[in-house]
């Protein structure tokens, strides 16, 4: 069991949805760790947060999802130890670009980081698992060039938690359209748009639909990949908050749209993947397994 | 944070490796990846000597504990210090088995009087019994971690009750239930992902009906399945937990309902009669013969659980007051030389001491 002792506390990370993290200096094995503090609200014990994201982490050992290796208890507070990461995928990116020009990164990377994403979300679906908030913030990075999943379960517990004390929106993004327009039954699905949306902005720079409130992001989608009809999606009308009246757009080549993008050349081959992961239709949607044994994998597994 | 911008990642080497893992994963390998296989299951003889270690280490602490009581107290009579020789002792690994399962019962119960939902009472079962794999009753008595496990299982099962709520409808106060959560989960090892056999339940209800076809009425299949959820329930307080997968204790209880039946079922799954066709008519005899081998196997297994999930234990209202006050008199030395004193002074109309001391007991 380590103790508080045993850490150095560095300098801060940042914050998440429900604790702080810091960089901590494991003193007895020399090993960077990330320590996230957790206050123990004294009127309801431990958050029910923090038992779920310790629930689920303990259960997920995977070299693409980050390793939670202890708990600390304190006084007033619990230090989850986590695995430290130099870097997420979010400020990876930003700092690529150039001037006022965010950059695509080179698509061997691209594929890499895709690949291991797709890893860590079939393994968490294996499981069970739904993370439901994938985007390239909780994806960490190392500069060995590995990427691991992190920030777990929050979503899953209770729906996405919005601060309405800060001018901060949580960002819709990666959010699947079937989920935009109110359904409950989702899946392993809504994990798979997300990263089909991470594809594509791995690839531009840029996220891909960069929406500010529900419509506008259901508006981005539909105007890319097509306004889904009953054909096309068979029951989409019945989802809570489908409007018979958005506007009808046809899907746009979005391999062209892309390629406008970067200075990389795209092959058929990831814009067929792409499509498969963002499927309107979340039944049509690729699962992470079949994704992994798209072709455009082939060099990693032949 | 550290930027690494300037170095790019190197390419994958050694990835083919990963690719032939993840296609061959199944349900299996998933379920020992699980805290609940890697964590909290046994053989029969780790059980047993894991046991055997938590209770001598904690009878040696109170031991020591009357050993400390008697030096300090030099003023002891004889009849006081033999009262300590037959009261204050620690109770056996036995004794400590049949209290932690009689609350490992009654938070069942409890949770079905609250209206819990059936996985949290299994888990607020499951994280009892398994703090007293990990501490004595002698080091917190069960009673008092009782609501603080059932708060707790509401939790990590994410069916939120507040604290004060939870407090009201039991009785109990925040303070206490939150007093020993830490040590709890500490002594869960933060592993709080359960697996109970109900799920799986489920999946055969629906194989069975699939396998056996036009042969099997679901009216009676209905019936089954609640007679077979309680039996699971009654197996989730015996030691088939730690000894079998929750799969393997649902077909048991399958099995024990009707016998006939589950092993029809086992039979046309895994081939067990010899060349009998397969379902497609063309069968392959090394997968055949290892299909069949593994079906043995699988039902040799499920009997031995069943075995185990059939053993009744019931412990007498009586024992379990006698086991309470036990641990109370070790672990309170003082208790027992004013019980000696009281009767000593007591007429014969007083109520016995004893027995209001066991009412005491009681939760």
């Amino acid at each position: 069991m380590a103790s508080s002792s045993q850490f150095k506390q560095l300098e801060k990370l940042g914050n998440g949805t429900y604790a702080t993290v810091y960089k901590g200096l494991n003193k007895t094995t020399g090993v960077y760790v990330a320590l996230k503090e957790v206050k123990l609200d004294s009127e309801e014990g431990t958050p029910s947060t923090a038992i779920r994201e310790i629930s689920l982490m303990k259960e997920l050992k995977h070299e693409n999802i980050v390793r939670l290796y202890d708990v600390i208890h304190t006084e007033n507070k619990l230090t989850l130890v986590f695995e430290f990461m130099d870097n997420d995928l979010k400020k990876y990116m930003d700092s690529r670009t150039v001037g006022n020009n965010p950059q695509g990164l080179e698509l061997s990377l691209v594929k890499y980081f895709e690949w291991q994403l797709l890893q860590g979300v079939a393994f968490c679906h294996e499981n069970k698992i739904l993370h439901r908030d994938l985007k390239p913030q909780n994806l960490l990075i190392n500069n060995k060039g590995q990427l691991k999943l992190g920030d777990f379960g929050l979503a899953r517990a209770f729906g996405i938690p919005v601060n309405t004390f800060s001018s901060e929106v949580v960002t819709l993004w990666y959010r699947a359209p079937d989920v935009l327009m109110g359904s409950r039954t989702y899946s392993t699905s809504i994990d798979i748009w997300s990263c089909g949306c991470i594809l594509a902005e791995m690839i531009t720079g840029k996220p891909l639909f960069p929406g500010t409130n529900d419509e506008e992001q259901l508006k981005l989608i539909f105007e890319t990949m097509g306004t889904p009809t009953e054909r096309t999606w068979p029951g989409v009308s019945s989802l809570p908050k489908y409007n018979p009246q958005f506007p009808q757009h046809l899907p746009k080549d979005l391999g062209a749209l892309l390629q406008s993008q970067t200075r990389e050349k795209l092959d058929g081959s990831v814009i067929d993947l792409l499509h498969g992961l963002l499927k309107l239709n979340p039944d049509k949607r690729l699962s992470a397994k079949q994704a992994l044994n798209h072709p455009w994998f082939s060099e990693y597994y032949q | 944070m550290t930027a690494t911008t300037s170095e790019s990642p190197k390419e994958p080497t050694g990835d083919k490796e990963a690719v032939r893992t993840l296609q061959r994963v199944t349900d299996d390998d998933l379920y020992r990846h699980s805290s609940q296989y890697r964590l909290w299951s046994f053989t029969p003889e780790q059980l047993n000597q894991r046991r055997i270690d938590i209770n001598a280490r904690a009878a040696l602490r109170t031991d020591q504990n009357l050993k400390e009581f008697k030096e300090a107290h030099k003023e002891l009579t004889d009849e006081e210090l033999t009262a300590l020789e037959l009261k204050a002792v620690p109770v056996t690994v036995e004794e400590e088995y049949m209290l932690v399962n009689y609350y490992a019962k009654m938070i069942i119960s409890f949770a079905g009087k609250m209206n819990l939902p059936t996985e949290v009472a299994a888990t607020a079962a499951s994280f009892l019994r398994r703090f007293y794999l990990v501490n004595s009753v002698m080091d917190i008595v069960p009673k008092e971690i009782f609501y603080t496990t059932l708060f707790f299982a509401c939790k990590s099962e994410n069916y939120f009750i507040g604290v004060e709520s939870f407090a009201k409808k039991t009785k109990s106060t925040p303070e206490s239930i939150l007093k020993h959560e830490f040590k709890l989960l500490e002594s869960l090892q933060f592993t709080l992902m359960n697996h109970h056999p109900y799920k799986a339940l489920h999946g055969f209800f629906l194989d069975i009906q699939t396998v056996l076809q036009g042969k099997v009425d679901l009216k009676y299949m209905g019936q089954v399945y609640n007679n077979c959820k309680k039996t699971i329930t009654d197996a989730l307080l015996t030691d088939a937990v730690y000894f079998f997968t929750p799969p393997q204790i649902t077909l048991a209880a399958l099995l024990r309902e009707d016998e006939a039946l589950t092993s029809k079922y086992l039979e046309l799954k895994f081939n067990i009669i010899k060349d009998a066709p397969n379902e497609d008519g063309n069968s392959d005899p090394i997968i055949d013969s290892q299909k069949r081998l593994n079906g043995r196997k699988l039902l040799e297994i499920i009997r031995n659980c069943k075995e185990i999930i059939s053993r009744k234990n019931s412990t007498k209202q009586e024992e379990l007051s006698r086991i309470a006050a036990k641990i109370h008199f070790s672990q309170n030395p003082q208790s027992v030389i004013e019980r000696v004193k009281r009767q000593q002074q007591s007429s014969s109309a007083t109520p016995d001491p004893e027995e209001s001391q066991r009412k005491k007991q009681k939760t």
